[in-house]
């Protein structure tokens, strides 16, 4: 595989390192109960959460761990699980970390029901607030603990949720004219600075 | 006249002012709504969504390969970059390895891509804040290596030029040489440029200290590409997660300090030098040999054995009418885009069509930055700062 880095040795070498250590600090002991660690196609490690708990103790976890040092939010997004391949819950969130020094990336999944909610990770990074208002308006899970959950990609009088395996692709929904810009809950607060 | 209002209301704290979403300095479909006190903008926020055409959703309705159009449609200034990335992607859930010269190819074409990219960006945001000179200069090279794309594949903006397993056809003869021309010529309108721009009063003044972002901010919100290392924030998958040969091409990262305008606009000149070096090493280098992989499941028989042998026929005609057959699993393939971090994310149950098909664009992160960015500027320099992020709408919106 070319496209992989599986082909690069001494990159191959940290990644196997850190999935030693993911084995070790994060698959043992009392906590770690309903974890799962899985590789995709291109041995990347996919460490799957037990519940919304966890996934904040796993977040803290990788951002205060001294040797895998994650500090970025790649990527948040979801999919729907309605063919139960993935466990009895009916959506999956997926979580893509990166390190910016080590270079390592992990991709977290959380089984989510419908009508349960995420807690938000707006408090760790900022960036999560347009990608769970993106989860939100396509998937409809909420999140809790967002300070602005809207609909961002489409209208705010849209009803259903499109990326939902059971919306139609042709259900059209038009409108003929645009609301007022606002802000949702703060109409435009005043800054700090 | 008693309704005129009085001088006083013109300092009003809450002025708002809507930037866009159709505005020629928009770059695309974009809204900033903006609290003005003044001129400074005291608070902003962005409004996208307005050129969403559910790509996603229509990545689980058609195949792979139809879905391959889609992606010329994300960030249509660097259409190649994500046709290779996409075609990676399947090829990762599928376990497949392109030949020496297919990667070779692409990874001439994405650095080409590249460079298209950072010139639209520069001659735009240039000429957002009135030179117009620099624009000219830029877009003849951004002429010629769109005339070296049509050349190779016959399209120049929305190319489909990947395919998966391969590419579409193999490169020209003529294009290599070509290249090297491009190699040799190219760098000396850059330095005419800069010669221009890097030392000229006004374009310092108009974008030095303007639009910052910190590199604390720029890991909050996840910036990536010329943004976050013009802020100092030292990330290249290039260089970090060597994909395809670029781990064994030399180049630089670059890197700078401030995160201004001005240092965006030097992160791309400098980034467009190494595309060049990258490039002239991939003209040494260059492997003959197949484009195509050895694969029955994807390989697209040759035109004329489809019209001669009748086996070949079917084959050609499986492959188009029911798509290629992708085993279960699944791979979150990343790319150093021309904007930053590129991200292709498919889930395969296994069948001709994706079961979910995400894209992580770089544009939306930066765009949410924008917000913080451009607070405490003028509402002209937020035209300048919307100039040098570089957002493309359709990869923003998808």
């Amino acid at each position: 595989m070319y496209n992989a880095y599986t082909e690069n040795a001494p990159f191959l070498a940290r990644q196997n390192a850190f999935n030693l250590r993911l084995q070790e600090k994060y698959l043992q002991g009392a906590l770690a109960e309903g974890r799962k660690l899985v590789f995709d196609s291109i041995q990347e490690p996919v460490l799957w959460v037990r519940d919304g708990k966890d996934l904040m103790i796993v977040v803290k976890m990788l951002r205060t761990d001294d040797t895998i040092k994650v500090d970025f939010l790649s990527s948040l997004t979801a999919y729907d699980n309605k063919d139960k391949v993935d466990g009895p819950k009916r959506f999956v969130m997926v979580y893509n970390f990166y390190s910016t020094t080590t270079n390592v990336r992990v991709r977290v999944k959380l089984a989510v029901n419908l009508d349960e909610a995420v807690p938000t990770l707006t408090n760790e990074w900022a960036a999560a607030n347009w990608l769970e208002r993106e989860v939100w308006d396509l998937f409809g899970i909420p999140f809790a603990g967002h300070p602005n959950l809207r609909r961002i990609m489409m209208d705010e009088r849209f009803t259903g949720h499109p990326l939902r395996k059971e919306y139609p692709i042709k259900q059209r929904e038009p409108f003929a004219d645009n609301i007022p810009f606002h802000l949702g809950a703060q109409p435009l607060p005043k800054s700090e600075k | 006249m008693e309704n005129k209002q009085p001088l006083a209301d013109f300092y009003n704290p809450n002025v708002l002012i809507n930037l866009g979403p159709a505005h020629p300095a928009m770059h695309g479909t974009l809204r900033v709504m903006c609290r003005i006190n003044g001129e400074v903008i005291e608070d902003a926020t962005c409004e996208i969504g307005y050129l969403h055409r559910a790509i996603e959703k229509l990545g689980e309705e058609k195949t792979y390969h139809q879905w391959m159009v889609y992606t010329d449609r994300l960030n249509y200034c660097s259409a190649l970059i994500n046709n290779i990335a996409y075609a990676m992607t399947v090829e990762n859930v599928m376990n497949i390895k392109i030949t020496d010269r297919c990667l070779w190819v692409r990874m001439i074409m994405m650095e080409l891509s590249r460079i298209i990219d950072h010139l639209v960006c520069l001659a735009a945001n240039i000429l957002d804040a009135g030179a117009l000179t620099c624009f000219w200069l830029l877009f003849r090279w951004r002429e010629e290596a769109y005339t070296m794309i049509e050349s190779a594949c016959g399209m120049r903006l929305t190319t489909t030029y990947a395919r998966i397993g391969g590419m579409s056809y193999d490169i020209p003869d003529d294009f290599i040489p070509r290249l090297f021309k491009f190699c040799e010529e190219f760098p000396k309108a850059m330095d005419e440029v800069d010669a221009l721009l890097s030392g000229n009063r006004i374009w310092i003044d108009r974008t030095r200290g303007v639009g910052v972002l910190s590199r604390e901010d720029a890991l909050n919100y996840s910036a990536t590409g010329v943004v976050a290392r013009a802020s100092g924030l030292d990330i290249d998958l290039r260089r970090d997660r060597p994909y395809m040969a670029y781990d064994q091409v030399d180049f630089d990262v670059v890197v700078g300090s401030n995160g201004d305008t001005y240092d965006r606009y030097l992160c791309r000149m400098e980034e467009m030098k190494q595309s060049v070096r990258i490039l002239k090493q991939c003209i040494d280098k260059i492997p003959g040999g197949p484009i195509w992989v050895d694969d029955r499941r994807v390989q697209i028989p040759e035109k004329i054995d489809v019209y001669t042998k009748m086996e070949v026929l079917i084959h050609h005609f499986k492959i188009f009418m029911e798509g290629i057959d992708v085993p279960a699993g699944e791979s979150f393939t990343f790319v150093e885009g021309a904007n930053g971090e590129l991200g292709f994310y498919i889930v395969s149950r296994g069948g001709p069509k994706a079961w979910r098909l995400h894209v992580k664009s770089p544009s939306l992160m930066q765009f949410q930055a924008y917000e913080k960015m451009i607070k405490g500027d003028k509402i002209a320099d937020a035209v300048a700062t919307l100039g040098s992020v570089n957002i493309i709408a359709g990869e923003l919106d998808r």
